[in-house]
């Protein structure tokens, strides 16, 4: 019953997503306008891989470092994302593809910088140093890129900052097969981690003694979730709060099993980014808000919401 | 070999890395199915660190532990958590659960990463409730409960893994006597009518010596003594690991330890 | 009531002290925006400019002038090492507070308003007098007053969208100066309604808006195509489909300069084409 409830209401959502625009669609044209084709359609389901992914990423991610605060992009692969765009765009490399290539490619390294920041006290990633690791290369990484801004010439690079706030905008059929190819492997990877992250969840020493291969599993999980969000990163920039809120309000849904989280968290993470997105288009028309800005905007009143039922039970 | 034997330590050595003195100076333990026996010790005298590698967690620098006749480090852990339930001595369960969704996990080093849970599984579930008397309590929230009920929901979840070996590491901790005795109960009640064998660590001298069959006292890393608890729990003995003068009685055939006051 | 009356004497204060007129005109000036330089060297100042930012390329003559970084964001100790007597800046938040700490350093500031093609004469004017090149002022400022008031041409029928970054698209309103070239060329922004200078849309109302010409505004020596173009979402926009780009010099089109008449020239002669 409330799987179908989660289903329609991303069916709906989708649905508003590619009837309305700035640009007036007549509906009976719905069909056959390459602005539906083109452009809306290939963006709305843009917006369900990366939200769906920023989900899943973030629910993961709060059980293993065991912080029920902690954002995808809190692992500092926002910083990475960002220095490898802005030196994309001040090397002048070519190509329709570099941007993302560029950016996922830095997020690749602030991610292995961190895992391995992880690994200092042993073979288990120890969360704590995860965290203060992803804000260490997230600071650095972020300091280079200014310097970076702001020695260059190229008044370009000031945009490298826009497109950073994140946004759907560069959503083609291209873009959507690619994620849409990439993205099961490690969302696979996390599902049959499923029942590890519902013991992970219990602390290390209770995890092992009901059968998990605790540092395997920390790996195999944040390199998975790294991935994804390197991925969402690369092709939307940073899109905030979705990782972090999507979470939460799974657990109020469907319980905090990760069999049944992350799946609903994909849902609602994809339902949140296309209403966000939706809302982005619309609400400024003919201009547009970064989406960034809506689900903060959307996020955080479900969060007080969120954190009021919590208080209060 | 004998079938009853659950775990077999034998003069284990172990040393943490980067210290200079063992933690384990060669410390043997039996334990056999329908057997309760406590872990008795200072604080710092090895205890955790011999259910450790006890259980595999740490390998020893030399004598071997196995349980059910294979080496504890060579038991994957899945296959381990299916014949040992551990109730570790800390645990702060980061979101919230319900009783019943915790006792659940106990089932999980019986299905595979995709297995859905079968009717055996929710069968197991239930009856660990029910064992534990926790079964009115199962769908309360975790953070509702009491810590003698919390500790109560922990030990259900151990059952739930239809463990030979239970384990608990100082299960009565900051517990009043009311809970602290329906736990003990509860323990020797489940080695009594379950086929299972239970190690149990505690801080309680008394209560382990009244319930427990047998009584291995740690003390810097070796065993003082072990065995029945009138054979342990002797005056000079007690008094030279526990560093304080005691008076020891005997209460429906157990010894009963009362410490003295030294400022009189 | 008297809360209005004290913003208009505040800021009426403030506007007489920065009109103040000087007894000299300034002999070593520094400028912190591209389309200030080229204006003082259009009036014949060029030789008293010791100071430009790293943006500052036209005319080739301002190549020669120290630069002292950037305009938007001055460095004030860059510039006092330039022994300035007036600095001339680009009214932003941070060139405010750059132009507080040189007066109290004692060296002269004029922070001046500069967005829009009507805004040349006054600045010139301004610039003029400060430099002591009054008459030259007043003949570039009467030229730019009569080019905009002359009866704009016949409508070629063109719409433009000035594509100035693409992810996310970001295009020119009809707050900018290029929206006004575009007009004075006898072409329409297709983004005029937009009031401000410039805003974030979706591609798909330029798609929507169809624009008959994508504007790229950059360094004359590049001539490919932008990079976007190979995009695929961007093949929805018909001008990028059938690769009708306008690529148009940053020295001309990058700011509002007495050389709009030649910037509107340039961009009619590429519409006619």
């Amino acid at each position: 019953m409330k799987w179908l409830a989660m289903g329609a209401v991303l069916v709906a959502a989708l649905a508003a997503a590619i009837v309305f625009g700035p640009a007036h669609v007549p509906f009976t044209d719905l069909a056959r306008s390459p602005i539906v084709w083109e452009l809306r359609l290939p963006r709305a389901l843009l917006a369900v891989l990366v939200g769906g992914s920023l989900g899943v990423a973030g629910a993961s991610l709060q059980s293993l470092v065991r912080n029920p605060l902690a954002d995808p992009f809190l692992l500092g692969l926002s910083g990475g994302a960002g220095l490898g765009a802005v030196l994309a765009i001040a090397l002048h490399l070519g190509g329709p593809w570099a941007l993302p290539l560029a950016a996922f490619a830095g997020a690749l390294l602030a991610l292995g910088l961190v895992f391995r920041l992880g690994l200092v006290g042993g073979a288990e990633l120890d969360p704590r140093i995860l965290l203060l690791g992803g804000v260490a290369v997230g600071a650095f990484t972020g300091a280079v890129t200014t310097a970076i801004v702001s020695l260059a010439e190229a008044t370009e690079l000031r945009n490298a900052y826009l497109w950073l706030w994140g946004g759907l905008s560069s959503a083609s059929w291209a873009t959507v097969r690619l994620i849409g190819l990439y993205i099961p492997v490690p969302i696979f990877v996390l599902l049959a981690a499923a029942r590890p992250l519902d013991l992970l969840v219990l602390g290390d020493e209770s995890a092992r003694y009901l059968g998990t291969e605790v540092a395997s599993t920390k790996r195999r999980v944040y390199l998975a979730a790294s991935l994804l969000t390197a991925a969402a990163v690369a092709v939307a920039g940073v899109i905030g709060f979705v990782g972090l809120i999507v979470p939460h309000v799974g657990r109020g849904l469907v319980g905090g099993r990760h069999r049944a989280l992350l799946p609903a968290s994909f849902v609602i993470g994809a339902t949140l980014l296309v209403l966000a997105d939706t809302l982005a288009r619309l609400a400024v028309a003919p201009r547009e808000l970064p989406v960034g800005i809506v689900t903060a905007l959307l996020g955080v009143p479900l969060f007080v919401l969120l954190l009021k039922r919590w208080t209060a039970a | 070999m004998d079938r009853g034997l659950i775990l077999d330590v034998q003069d284990v050595r172990f040393r943490y890395p980067g210290a200079t003195t063992d933690a384990l100076g060669g410390v043997s333990l039996e334990l056999r199915s329908g057997e309760l026996v406590a872990l008795l010790g200072p604080n710092g005298s090895g205890k955790t660190t011999l259910v450790r590698v006890a259980l595999g967690l740490h390998a020893p620098l030399s004598g071997r532990t196995s349980i059910l006749g294979r080496t504890a480090r060579d038991w994957p852990r899945r296959d381990l958590a299916r014949v040992v339930g551990v109730v570790a001595q800390r645990e702060d369960n980061l979101f919230p659960q319900r009783v019943r969704d915790t006792v659940r996990l106990g089932r999980y080093p019986h299905l595979g990463p995709w297995a859905v849970e079968r009717e055996e599984d929710r069968a197991a579930v239930e009856r660990a409730l029910e064992r534990c008397d926790v079964t009115g309590l199962a769908d309360r929230w975790l953070w509702t409960l009491s810590g003698g009920e919390y500790q109560r929901v922990r030990i259900a979840r151990a059952l739930a893994q239809q463990p030979r070996l239970l384990v608990l590491d100082e299960p009565t901790a900051s517990l009043d006597v009311r809970h602290e005795m329906e736990l003990f109960q509860l323990i020797r009640r489940l080695v009594d009518t379950e086929d299972l064998g239970a190690l149990l660590v505690t801080h309680d001298v008394n209560l382990a010596a009244r319930f427990a069959d047998r009584i291995a006292l740690l003390c810097g890393g070796t065993l003082a003594a072990a065995g029945p608890p009138p054979a342990v729990l002797r005056q000079d003995v007690a008094e030279a690991v526990f560093g304080w003068p005691l008076a020891i009685s005997s209460f429906e055939d157990r010894p009963q330890i009362t410490p003295l006051r030294r400022d009189r | 009531m008297h809360r209005w009356l004290f913003f208009a004497v505040v800021v009426g204060a403030c506007g007489h002290q920065s009109a103040r007129a000087p007894s000299a005109p300034a002999r070593r000036i520094v400028s912190l925006a591209p389309s200030i330089t080229e204006l003082l060297f259009a009036l014949g100042a060029g030789e008293q400019v010791v100071g430009r930012t790293a943006y500052c390329k036209y005319p080739p003559a301002a190549l020669a002038v120290p630069s002292v970084g950037d305009g938007l964001n001055p460095s004030v100790e860059a510039i006092v090492a330039r022994h300035p007597d007036l600095v001339v800046l680009y009214r932003s938040p941070h060139t405010d507070a750059a132009a507080r700490q040189l007066e109290a350093l004692g060296v002269r500031a004029l922070v001046i308003h500069h967005d829009r093609l009507e805004d040349i004469a006054a600045t010139a004017r301004q610039l003029g007098e400060a430099t002591g090149h009054a008459a030259a002022a007043t003949a570039l400022a009467r030229t730019m007053d009569s080019a905009l008031a002359a009866p704009p041409p016949p409508d070629l029928g063109a719409r433009l969208a000035y594509v100035v970054w693409d992810n996310p698209p970001i295009v020119i309103g009809g707050g900018s100066f290029l929206d006004q070239l575009t007009r004075l060329a006898g072409a329409t922004n297709a983004f005029h309604d937009i009031a401000t200078p410039s805003a974030t849309v979706s591609l798909e109302t330029i798609a929507a808006r169809d624009p008959d010409w994508i504007a790229v505004v950059r360094e004359a020596d590049d001539t490919a195509p932008p990079a976007y173009a190979a995009r695929p979402e961007w093949r929805v926009v018909r001008a990028v489909r059938e690769h009708r780009f306008l690529l148009l010099p940053a020295e001309l089109f990058g700011q509002p300069s007495a050389r709009a008449p030649e910037a509107v020239a340039w961009l009619r002669r590429l519409l006619t084409r």
